[in-house]
C-alpha cells in the first residue's frame, strides 16, 4: 500500500523535489533501469523516461515543439533528418571526456561525421541465420539465401525489410547501397526472382520457428539470432561478406531541450565503459564504447552475434536512407518479388 | 410471411456466427492464455504460472502507468459527463430549434472523425499552447479525452432522456416547481442511471485510448496503453499479456455494470 501511495506521489509531484531534471524520449523497453538508477544515484538528476514505438512517432512529436523533451534516440537512418530538420542541439560530444571511449570504428559515422550531435547507443547487424545441423557449410555469404545449397531450399525466411533485403541483394551482386545503377539493379531483381522459389516465407517473429526447425535458414537481425540460439545450440548467425548493414541507435540533445546541463551529463555519462555495458546487458546489442566488453555478462562477452569476427568486420556498412529515385526502383523490384 | 422472416433460420446463420465469434474471440482467449505461462515466450506453452502478474504488478513504469491512466479516466469521464449532461438535456428538453441536426453531428464529431486526424490536429495545437504558456501537466490529456469521451457519455444519457415520462416534469410545473427544481427534484432522479452509464462508458473508453494520448503526452507522461504500445519493437514477454488482460478485466467489467446500470428502472 505505502509503495502505491510513493508512486502515486510520484506521479502527481514527480519535479517537484529534484535537484535537475531529465526528460528522455526513448524506445520502450530499451533504457537499462539499473543504469538510470546509477545515473541519479551519482548525479542527483532526476530521470523521467516516456516511450516511442517508431522514429516517425518520436520525429512528429518533437517537429511539433513544447514536448519537454531533452534527450531523444533516434535510429542513423532518421538522424539526418533530425539535423537538416534543425531538432537537434549540435552539443559537440566529440569534446566530453568520455569520448575517448568511443570506438573510433563508429566516429566518423556518415550519419553524424566526427560525432558533433549523437552518441552511439546500441548497434546491431542484419546478416543470415543458419541451423548447422541441417547444412554444415559457409554461412558468411548472403549465397545462404539469395543462391541457397540443396539442404536448405524450400526452409528459408527472409524478412519483409525492403531497405535490408535490397542492400544484402545489392552488395551480393556486387553493387553499393542507395545505387541507382540500373544495370546492377537488374541483377538484384533476377537473383531475387531466381531465389525466391526456394523461400518457404517472408516474415517478421521467427525466432521460435528457428528453435523448432520449422525455419532454416533467412536473413535476420543479429539480437533475434541470439535469442534463437539460447533455445537451440545448432543456431549460428553468418556475416555476409559480399556487405551487411549495420544499424545503429544513437542519443542526442534536443534543440529545445530545457535541461541542457544535465542532457550533456548524462550523453558524457553513457560513454563510460561500465554504463555502456549496462545498457547493452539490459538492451542484448553492443554498444559502441571500447572496454565495455569487460563488464558484460559472460554470455555477451562471447557471443558470436555479438562480436564480429575481425576479417568480416570491413564487410559492415553503416545503414542510410537512400534518395527517393533509388528508392523507388527498390518499391518496384520489392513488390514484384512479393506477388 | 405468416411468422415473419426471421434471419436466425436463413442457412449458413449459425455457421456464420460461429466463424464470427471464433475470429473476434480466439486471439483475446490465446493472449489471456498465454498471460500464465511459466516460459518466456508468448507462443510455446510451458506451464501455468503467475510470474508475469507478479512482474508486472512490482514494475515501477508500470504501477506510473496504471496511475496515471486511472487519474486521466476519472478526470475525463467527469468532465465528459457533466457537459453530456447539459447537452442531453438541451437537446431534448427544448422545442425543436433550427440547426439541431448540425448540433447534435457536432456533439458527435469525435465518433465521425478518424482518431489519427484528432491527434494530429491536436498534437499540433496543444504544441502550440506548450511552448506559449510553459505549462506541460496532464491537463492536455485531460482535456483531449474529456473532448473526445463526450459522445459515449452523451448518447446513453440522451437515450433515457427520451425514454423518461414527460408528464411527470410537466406535472412538477404546472404546481409551480421553478425549473430548476423540476431538474433536481425530478428529471434527476430519473436520469442517474443514465449519467452513471455514461460516465462508465467514457471512463473506458478514456482508459483504452492509444492514438491520441500517444500524440498529445508530454515528457514522463505514459498511459498504460501507450506503455504497452512502447514495448512492442523489442521482445514481447507475456508481461504484456498480464497487463492486457488485466487492461480486459476490468473494461468488461465497467461494460457489463453499464449494460446492468442502464437497465436500471427507478
Amino acid at each position: 500500500m505505502t509503495k502505491t501511495l510513493t508512486a502515486i506521489a510520484l506521479v502527481l509531484a514527480a519535479p517537484a523535489f529534484a535537484e535537475g531534471n531529465l526528460n528522455i524520449y526513448n524506445w520502450g523497453n530499451y533504457t537499462s533501469p539499473e543504469m538510470i538508477e546509477k545515473f541519479e544515484a551519482e548525479t542527483g538528476i532526476k530521470v523521467t523516461i516516456t516511450d516511442y514505438d517508431s522514429n516517425d512517432t518520436a520525429l512528429a512529436k518533437v517537429k511539433a515543439g513544447g514536448h519537454g523533451f531533452d534527450i531523444v534516440v533516434p535510429s542513423g537512418t532518421y538522424v539526418p533528418i533530425f539535423i537538416s530538420e534543425g531538432l537537434l542541439m549540435e552539443s559537440k560530444p566529440n569534446e566530453m571526456e568520455n569520448f575517448k571511449n568511443m570506438d573510433p570504428q563508429w566516429v566518423d559515422v556518415e550519419f553524424d561525421p566526427g560525432r558533433n550531435y549523437t552518441v552511439p547507443w546500441q548497434w546491431g547487424t542484419v546478416g543470415v541465420t543458419v541451423n548447422t545441423s541441417v547444412y554444415s557449410g559457409d554461412i558468411n555469404t548472403s549465397a545462404v539465401i539469395f543462391d541457397p545449397p540443396e539442404e536448405l531450399k524450400g526452409k528459408i525466411n527472409v524478412t519483409p525489410e525492403m531497405n535490408d533485403v535490397m542492400g544484402l541483394a545489392i552488395h551480393y551482386v556486387g553493387g553499393e547501397q542507395c545505387t541507382a545503377d540500373k544495370e546492377v539493379l537488374i541483377k538484384v531483381r533476377d537473383v531475387l526472382q531466381a531465389a525466391k522459389p526456394s523461400w518457404l516465407s517472408m516474415d517478421y517473429g521467427m525466432i521460435e520457428k528457428y528453435a523448432k526447425g520449422d525455419v532454416s535458414a533467412g536473413s535476420n537481425w543479429n539480437g533475434a539470432s541470439m535469442r534463437a540460439r539460447n533455445k537451440n545450440e545448432d543456431i549460428a548467425f553468418g556475416y555476409p561478406q559480399e556487405g551487411y548493414p549495420v544499424w545503429m541507435d544513437n542519443a542526442a540533445i534536443l534543440a529545445d531541450a530545457q535541461n541542457v546541463d544535465e542532457a550533456k551529463t548524462f550523453l558524457n555519462f553513457i560513454m563510460d565503459p561500465e554504463n555502456a555495458a549496462m545498457l547493452s546487458s539490459f538492451a542484448r546489442y553492443a554498444n559502441g564504447i571500447k572496454g565495455s566488453e569487460a563488464f558484460m555478462p559472460e554470455d555477451m562477452k562471447t557471443a558470436p552475434e555479438i562480436v564480429v569476427p575481425d576479417d568480416l568486420k570491413a564487410a559492415a556498412y553503416v545503414a542510410r536512407t537512400c534518395p527517393p529515385e533509388a528508392s523507388k526502383l527498390y518499391t518496384a523490384i520489392w513488390t514484384d518479388l512479393q506477388k | 410471411m405468416a411468422d415473419g422472416f426471421n434471419i436466425r433460420r436463413q442457412t449458413g446463420f449459425t455457421t456464420i456466427a460461429a466463424i464470427t465469434f471464433f475470429l473476434l474471440y480466439l486471439p483475446i482467449i490465446l493472449l489471456v492464455i498465454y498471460s500464465f505461462n511459466a516460459g518466456t515466450s508468448i507462443a510455446i506453452w510451458e506451464g501455468f504460472s503467475w510470474r508475469w502478474y507478479v512482474s508486472a504488478w512490482a514494475n515501477e513504469r508500470v504501477q506510473e502507468a496504471t496511475i496515471r491512466s486511472l487519474i486521466i479516466a476519472l478526470w475525463a469521464s467527469g468532465i465528459s459527463t457533466s457537459v453530456a449532461v447539459l447537452a442531453a438535456l438541451a437537446t431534448t428538453r427544448t422545442r425543436k430549434f433550427k440547426g439541431q441536426g448540425a448540433v447534435f453531428a457536432m456533439i458527435n464529431q469525435p465518433l465521425m472523425v478518424p482518431e489519427i486526424v484528432t491527434a494530429v490536429a491536436l498534437l499540433i495545437f496543444f504544441a502550440m499552447i506548450k511552448v506559449a504558456t510553459g505549462y506541460t501537466g496532464l491537463a492536455y490529456l485531460v482535456i483531449a479525452h474529456a473532448a473526445f469521451c463526450i459522445p459515449f457519455a452523451y448518447l446513453p444519457i440522451r437515450a433515457r432522456l427520451q425514454g423518461m415520462d414527460l408528464n411527470l416534469e410537466q406535472a412538477a410545473s404546472d404546481l409551480y416547481a421553478p425549473p430548476f427544481q423540476v431538474f433536481r427534484r425530478i428529471t434527476l432522479p430519473q436520469l442517474w442511471p443514465g449519467i452513471l452509464a455514461g460516465a462508465m462508458l467514457a471512463f473506458v473508453i478514456s482508459l483504452d485510448d492509444v492514438v491520441i494520448t500517444e500524440f498529445v503526452k508530454s515528457a514522463g507522461q505514459d498511459t498504460l496503453p501507450t506503455y504497452m504500445l512502447g514495448q512492442l519493437r523489442r521482445v514481447v514477454t507475456p508481461e504484456v499479456n498480464a497487463i492486457s488482460t488485466v487492461l480486459l478485466a476490468i473494461s468488461v467489467t465497467m461494460v457489463i455494470a453499464f449494460t446492468a446500470v442502464s437497465k436500471l428502472k427507478t
